[in-house]
C-alpha cells in the first residue's frame, strides 16, 4: 500500500482476514447476513466449512461464537456497527466479556459513514457502551494499512476485541508496521496543543496539524487506533506538555475517546481539554461529507478549535 | 429395582442435600427451578456424560450448561458429588469471593462451560460449542437445561432456528417444564404453548418424559440422537421445589429463605431417602 492511494475498508478487513485464516484453522467467520458487505467473499469461497450463516439474528450469532470460542476456535463476527453492539449488548458483555471469549467482533460502516440511512443504522456511542465491559479492547484503525495490522493484532490477541471500520474508501496515511494494541502513534510531536484524534477523523486531524504547523503554531498530533485500552502514558506525556488536548472522534461528544482522555487527565493541574465529536442527539442525514462539515468534523473545523483554545 | 436406576436416585438424594447445605451456608437460594431439574442434572453426570473430574478441561468432554443459570445449586451440588471439587466449597456459598455464586461462573469453579444468569443465553453458546465438534469431528456432545419460564425470551428462537440449519444431532436440550415462575403459572405470565411443536415447527427432534423419573430421563439419553441431523428436545414435566415437602409445586418456592427448622425437616426425609435407597442398593448388589 502506498501513501495517498485510496480503500474500501471493508475489502481491506475481509482480505486480511481471508489471509490470514489460510495459515490459522482456527479463524472462523459468523455472519448475520452480513458476510458479503462485509468483504467476506473470498472466505465463503475459500473456506465454506468455516464460515457460519446465521442470517439476520445477531444475539444468537455472537452466542454461538461464544460457544465457538470456548472449543479454540477464533471467531470474527463482523455486521453493520450497531447491529453487533447495541442490540446484541448483553451477549456481548456476559458471553463475550465476562466470560473472556477469545472472540473479535467487528462493527463496519461505523461513526456516521451510513449517511443517508439514518439514525438506525449510525453508530456513534460504540465506543461508550463497549468500553464498560471490562477486558474487551476497542479499536479504532485510522488507515487501510492500519486495518491491515490491527486485523494480525486482534487475531493474535488472546480475548475479546471490538473493531470498527467505516465504508468509503480512505487513504493509506502510514507506512505499513507492526500494530500494538494499546499503544497510540505520535505523528507530530509539538508544545502549543496537542490534537488526540481516531479512526476516520485522523486523516482530517493530520490536514489540521499540516496547516497549522506550516503556519508555525508548534501542534503535536497522536493517533489513537486503540480506543480501549487508553494509552495514558502518551496523552499525560502530552498533557503535561502542552497543558491543552484536542480530541477529534466520529463518535458522540459524550463517552468515547474524548471523555476516555478527559478522565484520564483529571488529577492533573492546568490541563484543559476540548472534545470535538458529534453531539449527543438523533443525527441528521445526507451524505457522509455533508454531515462531517455539518459538525464541523473536517480539517477547517479542527483548525477552527484549536485557534480558539491557543487565543 | 432396577440397579442403573437406583444408583441414580441414590446419587440424585445425595445431591439434594447438598442443595440443602447450601441453603444453610446462606440463608436463601434459587432452589425452586434446581430442584425440578436436579434428577435430569444427576442422570447426566453419573449416567450419560463423558467427563473427568480430575481434567474438567479434557478437550472430548461432554459439554453441560444451564440456561437457566438460576438453577445453579442443581449444578453445584452434582458437581461436587461428583468430585470436581471440595464439599466444603458447598459452605460458602452466599459468601464473599464464594467459587459459587447466585450465577454460575467458569473462571471460578471447575466443570461450569459458561457464565449464564440471564436468560436466553445459554442455547446460542452451545450451538457454538456443538458446532465446533462438528467441524473439528469430535464426537462430544453438549447438553442444556433451559426452563420454560425462560421460553419467551426471543433469543432462545434465534439459537432454536441455528441449532436446525447447522444439524446439530449433538447438541440436546431439555426444556424443564415445571410450570411455574416467580410471577405464578408459566401458562399465565405467557404462555409458550405447545412447546414440543414450536421446536418440532423449527426443526428439532422432540419427545415427552417425566423429568423427575430417572428411568425415563436415562431412557430418553439412551435414544439420542432422536433423528440424524436434527438437535434434540426433550420436554420434561417437572415438579418446582421437587424433594421439598414444604414447597412442592409452590411458585413462592422459586427463591426460597427457609428457617432452619425447615431445612432440618427437609434433611432428615433426604437423609432416610438416602439410607433407604443405600439398603436398596445393597441387597440388589
Amino acid at each position: 500500500m502506498k501513501i495517498g492511494e485510496k480503500y474500501d475498508p471493508r475489502k481491506t478487513f475481509g482480505k486480511a482476514v481471508t489471509g490470514l485464516a489460510g495459515n490459522n484453522e482456527k479463524v472462523v467467520v459468523f455472519s448475520a447476513d452480513s458476510g458479503k458487505s462485509s468483504g467476506f467473499g473470498d472466505f465463503i469461497e475459500q473456506y465454506p466449512e468455516r464460515y457460519f450463516e446465521c442470517g439476520i439474528m445477531e444475539q444468537a450469532a455472537m452466542g454461538m461464537a461464544s460457544g465457538m470460542a470456548t472449543a479454540g476456535n477464533i471467531p470474527v463476527f463482523c455486521a453493520i456497527a450497531p447491529f453487533v453492539t447495541c442490540r446484541p449488548y448483553e451477549m456481548f458483555r456476559n458471553d463475550l466479556g465476562y466470560m473472556k471469549q477469545n472472540v473479535k467482533v467487528v462493527g463496519r460502516n461505523s461513526g456516521i459513514t451510513y449517511a443517508d440511512l439514518g439514525v438506525t443504522h449510525q453508530s456513534l456511542e460504540d465506543f461508550a457502551i463497549i468500553r464498560m465491559i471490562p477486558g474487551v479492547v476497542v479499536l479504532a484503525p485510522q488507515d487501510p494499512a492500519e486495518i491491515v495490522e490491527a486485523v494480525k493484532a486482534m487475531i493474535d490477541y488472546e480475548g475479546p476485541v471490538y473493531m470498527r471500520i467505516g465504508n468509503p474508501q480512505i487513504p493509506v496515511l502510514f507506512e505499513e508496521g507492526p500494530f500494538e494494541i494499546g499503544k497510540g502513534r505520535e505523528i507530530h510531536d509539538g508544545k502549543d496543543v496537542t490534537i488526540i484524534s481516531t479512526g476516520s477523523m485522523t486523516g482530517a486531524a493530520m490536514e489540521a496539524a499540516g496547516s497549522l504547523r506550516k503556519k508555525g503554531y508548534d501542534v503535536g498530533l497522536i493517533g489513537m487506533p486503540t480506543v480501549c485500552p487508553l494509552d495514558e502514558k502518551m496523552v499525560r506525556e502530552a498533557a503535561a506538555k502542552t497543558g491543552k488536548i484536542l480530541t477529534v472522534e466520529e463518535h458522540y461528544v459524550d463517552g468515547g475517546l474524548g471523555t476516555m482522555v478527559a478522565e484520564c487527565v483529571s488529577d492533573m493541574e492546568n490541563v484543559r481539554v476540548r472534545r470535538m465529536g458529534i453531539p449527543k442527539l438523533y443525527a441528521t442525514t445526507g451524505s457522509y461529507e455533508e454531515i462531517l462539515d455539518f459538525y464541523n468534523l473536517n480539517a477547517d473545523g479542527i483548525i477552527h478549535q484549536v485557534m480558539e483554545f491557543l487565543h | 429395582m432396577d440397579k442403573r436406576i437406583n444408583r441414580l436416585e441414590l446419587e440424585a438424594a445425595r445431591c439434594r442435600l447438598n442443595v440443602v447445605r447450601m441453603l444453610r451456608a446462606s440463608g436463601h437460594g434459587h432452589v425452586g427451578g434446581a430442584l425440578s431439574a436436579i434428577d435430569i442434572v444427576t442422570a447426566l453426570y453419573f449416567d450419560t456424560m463423558r467427563v473427568d473430574p480430575e481434567n474438567p478441561q479434557w478437550q472430548d468432554r461432554d459439554r453441560f450448561l444451564l440456561s437457566a443459570g438460576h438453577k445453579c445449586l442443581a449444578q453445584y451440588a452434582v458437581l461436587a458429588e461428583k468430585g470436581f471439587f471440595d464439599k466444603a466449597v458447598l459452605d460458602t456459598y452466599g459468601h464473599l469471593k464464594s467459587p459459587i455464586p447466585g450465577h454460575p461462573d467458569m473462571h471460578k469453579l471447575p466443570g461450569i462451560e459458561a457464565n449464564t444468569g440471564a436468560l436466553g443465553h445459554g442455547l446460542a453458546i452451545a450451538n457454538g460449542m456443538a458446532a465446533s465438534a462438528k467441524l473439528h469431528k469430535q464426537d462430544y456432545r453438549v447438553y442444556v437445561i433451559m426452563g420454560d419460564g425462560e421460553l419467551p425470551e426471543g433469543s432462545n428462537w434465534e439459537a432454536a432456528a441455528q441449532a436446525a440449519k447447522f444439524g446439530l444431532d449433538n447438541l440436546v436440550l431439555f426444556v424443564d417444564n415445571n410450570g411455574l415462575q416467580i410471577s405464578g403459572k408459566v401458562t399465565d405470565v405467557m404462555d409458550m404453548r405447545p412447546i414440543d411443536k414450536k421446536f418440532e415447527a423449527f426443526g428439532w427432534a422432540v419427545t415427552r418424559i417425566d423429568g423427575n423419573d430417572m428411568g425415563e430421563i436415562v431412557g430418553a439419553l439412551d435414544r439420542i440422537p432422536l433423528a440424524e441431523g436434527r438437535p434434540n428436545m426433550i420436554l420434561c414435566s417437572t415438579v418446582k421445589a421437587k424433594g421439598l415437602v414444604m414447597g412442592e409445586g409452590d411458585a413462592s418456592f422459586h427463591f426460597w429463605k427457609p428457617d432452619m427448622k425447615d431445612l432440618d425437616e427437609v434433611e432428615t426425609i433426604l437423609e432416610k431417602q438416602v439410607a433407604y435407597l443405600q439398603e436398596v442398593s445393597e441387597v440388589t448388589a
